[in-house]
């Protein structure tokens, strides 16, 4: 759900991105038309381009993922000693128990 | 000098590492294609743009360390010096492509 925020928030920086170039190059062609000499950018384009820069940083930044933590133990430290003895593999369940139990060999003897 | 020693011999997972710069180069190569487009936009020429990228590249290592967490960084990353250092030639050559191309879309044509 946030990442789609951030997305959402990504494509509004992008166009807002898009939309102060097609400003920038409208200045641009109404200096030549007046013939004047170039400068600097309207102020409003200016802060309009270095906010979308940042707001792309900062979404780009939450959109390319989580950072994990670099300690090899910070895995484990959840885990407790009967998890890590576990081995599924190792399960036995045709033991003698079935034969010794009472109601698992009426069971049988039903069938 | 115990406390010096017992951060020598901390295990890092090779995976996280690598995971994590992994995260912060996609982000640093779209962060200077677009501050190179930034650049472009604003028109700058010259030593302007070299400082721009500089400009842009300090602020998304700062963004970058407050993300982490200001404290906290040490969980994620071995140097934070690497992360602001790392490829940054490349990236510069990423920058002046993106930079040349807007300007020439927006200040010449």
């Amino acid at each position: 759900m946030a990442k789609f925020v951030y997305k959402v928030v990504l494509t509004i920086a992008f166009l807002s991105l898009l939309h102060s170039a097609i400003s920038a190059a409208q200045h641009r062609s109404y200096i030549r038309l007046n013939e004047l000499e170039f400068t600097h950018l309207p102020l409003d384009v200016f802060i309009q381009t270095l906010l979308s820069l940042f707001t792309i940083m900062y979404a780009v930044l939450h959109l390319a993922g989580d950072f994990k933590e670099i300690k090899a133990s910070a895995e484990l430290e959840n885990k407790s000693w009967e998890t890590f003895r576990n081995i599924p593999s190792f399960y036995v369940f045709s033991h003698r128990g079935g034969k010794c139990s009472p109601s698992k060999a009426s069971l049988e003897e039903s069938e | 000098m115990s406390k010096r020693k017992a951060e020598d011999h901390v295990a890092y997972s090779e995976a996280a590492i690598r995971n994590n710069l992994s995260i912060v180069e996609y982000c640093r190569t779209s962060v200077s294609a677009i501050s190179g487009c930034t650049a472009g936009i604003l028109g700058l020429t010259g030593l302007y743009g070299a400082l721009f990228f500089v400009f842009a590249v300090t602020s998304f290592w700062f963004m970058l360390l407050f993300n982490a967490g200001i404290d906290s960084w040490k969980k994620y990353f071995i140097s934070r010096k690497s992360l602001l250092l790392n490829g940054v030639f490349g990236h510069f050559f990423t920058y002046i492509l993106c930079w040349t191309f807007i300007y020439g879309m927006v200040h010449v044509y």
